[in-house]
C-alpha cells in the first residue's frame, strides 16, 4: 500500500519540461528546500558576508558554505517563487485558452 | 494539478519562455514595495524611531548579559580588533544621541556609556593602544614618538565629549582636555596638519572624528579651535582631493602620499562629522559620495566602496564586494550615517529596504539585529538611525 502510494505520488511529479505544473512543481522544491536551511538556522552564516563567523569555531570556508547555501535560496524563494508561479497562472491560463480556440 | 495530457513541446517552449520573461519583468521591480517603509521608521526627526529602538534594545542587552556580550566579542576580535573598538565608540555616540532624544531613559544610557568608557579607557592603558588595533600597527615604527593613534585619540575623545555633551561629568574633563591637547599637537606638528593611525598611515576618517571631537570639547569648554579646523579644511581642499571625484582620499602617509583613494567605508562618516567642522565642504562631499557612489536599483538602494575614476583591493573595511552591480557592505552601511546627517529620506528609504531585504533581521523580545552584520555594523546602524542631537547641541554651545 506504501509503495503503491509512493508510486502514485512520483508519477504525480512528473510534468513536462516548463509546463505549468513543472513550473509549480519547482517553486515548490525550492519553497521546501528554503524552509529546511531556514528552519536549521543558516541564516546566522550570511555574517560572513561583513566578515564574521556566527560560530568562531567553525572554519571560513564551512560558515561561508553554509552562508551561501542559505543566501542562494533565500533570494531563489523571494525572487525566483513568485516568477515561477506568476508564470505557472500566465502559461496556464494562455494554454487553457488555446485549447478552447482550437477545439 | 489539472493540465492537458499533452501539450505540444513547440508551443510549451514558447509560452513558458514568454510567461517566464513577463513574470520577471512584471515582479523584479515589485519586489521592494514588500521592504519599503517610510524613512521616519529609521531615522526619525524627533523622538526615538521604532528600528533605533529595536537595535539599541538589542545593544543595551549586549552590556546587561556578560556571556552574550564575550560571545559577539570573541566574534569581531577574530576578524578585526578595530571592530571591538568601533563597536564601543559607535554604541556610545548612539546612545548620547538617544539620551538627547528620549531624555526619559537617560539614567540607563550614561549607566552603559560609563561602563563602556570605563572599560575601554581600562583596557587602553593596560594593553596599549596595540590592543584595538590591527596586527600591522607593530609592523614597523611609527615616525612620530612616543607612539599615538589618531584613531584612538580621536574616538575616545568623541566619546568623552559626547558623553559630556548628554550630561557633565566633572572626571571626564580632565582626560578629554589631554586628548584634545595631544591631537592638536601631533595636528601641528606636521604640514600637513596630518596624524598617524598606524605607523605612515594617516586616515581622514579619524581625522574627522579628531575634528568633531574637538567641536564638541569647544562647545563644552568655551575653548576655541577653529582655526585648526579651518586649516585643516584647507589643506584638505588643496591636498587631499581625489581630482577626478572631487571626494576626500581615504589615506595618505605623513608627506601626503595618497595610499587609498576615495572610499565608501571611509567618505560617509567622514562627510557627516566634517559637518561640525565646515558645512558647505560636508555637503559637497556627501552630494558627490551620493552622485559617485549611492546607487538605486528597482527600489533598492545601496553603495559602491569606489568611484568609477577609482579602483582599490576589496579588504576589511569594503567587506565583500557583489560583482556586477559592485554592493559594498561597508560602503552600504556607512552610508545610512551620510543620508540620516544630510536628510536625504530618499536614500534612507530605499538603503532601509536593501537592508531589511538582504541583511536578514532577526528579532527576538524587542531586539533587533542583522545577521548578516554584526555588533559593530549594527551599532553603526543605531548610530545612523539617532544621528542629529549631538551635533545640533554642539552647534548650540552645548545647550539645548
Amino acid at each position: 500500500m506504501i509503495f503503491g502510494r509512493l508510486r502514485r505520488f512520483k508519477e504525480w511529479l512528473r510534468a513536462d519540461f516548463l509546463s505549468p505544473k513543472d513550473l509549480v512543481l519547482r517553486a515548490l522544491s525550492i519553497s521546501i528546500l528554503f524552509l529546511v536551511v531556514h528552519v536549521t538556522g543558516l541564516r546566522d552564516h550570511t555574517a560572513f558576508l561583513c566578515g564574521t563567523l556566527a560560530d568562531p569555531t567553525m572554519s571560513w570556508q564551512w560558515a561561508a558554505f553554509l552562508g551561501c547555501t542559505y543566501l542562494l535560496l533565500y533570494f531563489a524563494f523571494v525572487l525566483l517563487v513568485p516568477i515561477l508561479l506568476l508564470a505557472a497562472a500566465a502559461s496556464a491560463a494562455l494554454h487553457h485558452r488555446l485549447e478552447r480556440c482550437c477545439r | 494539478m489539472h493540465e492537458p495530457a499533452t501539450i505540444p513541446l513547440g508551443r510549451r517552449l514558447l509560452i513558458g519562455t514568454a510567461t517566464l520573461a513577463l513574470a520577471t519583468v512584471v515582479w523584479l521591480p515589485l519586489v521592494h514595495a514588500f521592504f519599503t517603509r517610510p524613512a521616519a521608521e529609521f531615522h526619525a526627526a524627533t523622538g526615538v524611531s521604532p528600528k533605533a529602538r529595536e537595535l539599541a534594545a538589542r545593544h543595551l542587552g549586549l552590556w546587561t548579559d556578560p556571556a552574550l556580550r564575550q560571545r559577539e566579542l570573541d566574534r569581531m576580535r577574530a576578524s578585526n580588533a578595530e571592530w571591538d573598538f568601533m563597536g564601543r565608540s559607535f554604541l556610545v555616540w548612539s546612545l548620547a544621541n538617544l539620551g538627547l532624544r528620549d531624555p526619559s531613559a537617560k539614567t540607563q544610557y550614561l549607566d552603559v556609556i560609563d561602563r563602556i568608557v570605563a572599560e575601554t579607557l581600562e583596557l587602553e592603558a593596560e594593553h596599549g593602544m596595540h590592543f584595538f588595533l590591527m596586527p600591522y600597527s607593530k609592523a614597523r615604527p611609527y615616525v612620530v614618538q612616543p607612539e599615538r593613534s589618531l584613531f584612538l585619540e580621536g574616538e575616545i575623545a568623541l566619546m568623552l565629549a559626547s558623553r559630556r555633551l548628554l550630561e557633565e561629568k566633572a572626571e571626564y574633563v580632565k582626560p578629554l582636555t589631554e586628548r584634545i591637547r595631544i591631537i592638536e599637537e601631533r595636528l601641528r606638528g606636521n604640514p600637513l596638519l596630518a596624524a598617524e593611525s598606524y605607523p605612515d598611515e594617516c586616515w581622514t576618517f579619524d581625522h574627522a572624528v579628531a575634528l568633531a571631537a574637538i567641536r564638541l570639547s569647544d562647545a563644552l569648554d568655551g575653548t576655541d579651535h577653529s582655526a585648526l579646523c579651518r586649516d585643516w579644511v584647507g589643506v584638505a581642499r588643496r591636498k587631499l582631493i581625489h581630482r577626478e571625484s572631487g571626494l576626500l582620499l581615504s589615506s595618505y602617509t605623513l608627506d601626503g602620499l595618497a595610499l587609498d583613494g576615495p572610499e565608501g567605508s571611509t567618505i560617509w562618516m567622514v562627510a557627516h562629522c566634517l559637518q561640525l567642522v565646515d558645512e558647505a565642504f560636508a555637503r559637497d562631499q556627501y552630494e558627490r559620495a551620493r552622485r559617485e557612489l549611492g546607487r538605486t536599483v528597482c527600489g533598492f538602494g545601496y553603495a559602491c566602496e569606489w568611484p568609477a575614476s577609482w579602483q582599490g583591493p576589496m579588504d576589511i573595511d569594503s567587506g565583500p564586494i557583489v560583482p556586477g552591480l559592485n554592493i559594498s557592505a561597508g560602503s552600504s552601511g556607512m552610508a545610512f550615517i551620510g543620508a540620516s546627517a544630510f536628510g536625504d529620506d530618499a536614500f534612507v528609504r530605499s538603503l532601509a529596504a536593501t537592508l531589511d531585504f538582504a541583511a536578514f533581521p532577526s528579532r527576538k523580545e524587542g531586539r533587533l539585529r542583522y545577521c548578516a552584520s554584526n555588533q559593530v555594523g549594527d551599532a553603526a546602524l543605531l548610530y545612523a538611525a539617532v544621528v542629529g542631537p549631538l551635533w545640533e547641541r554642539a552647534r548650540t554651545g552645548g545647550k539645548r
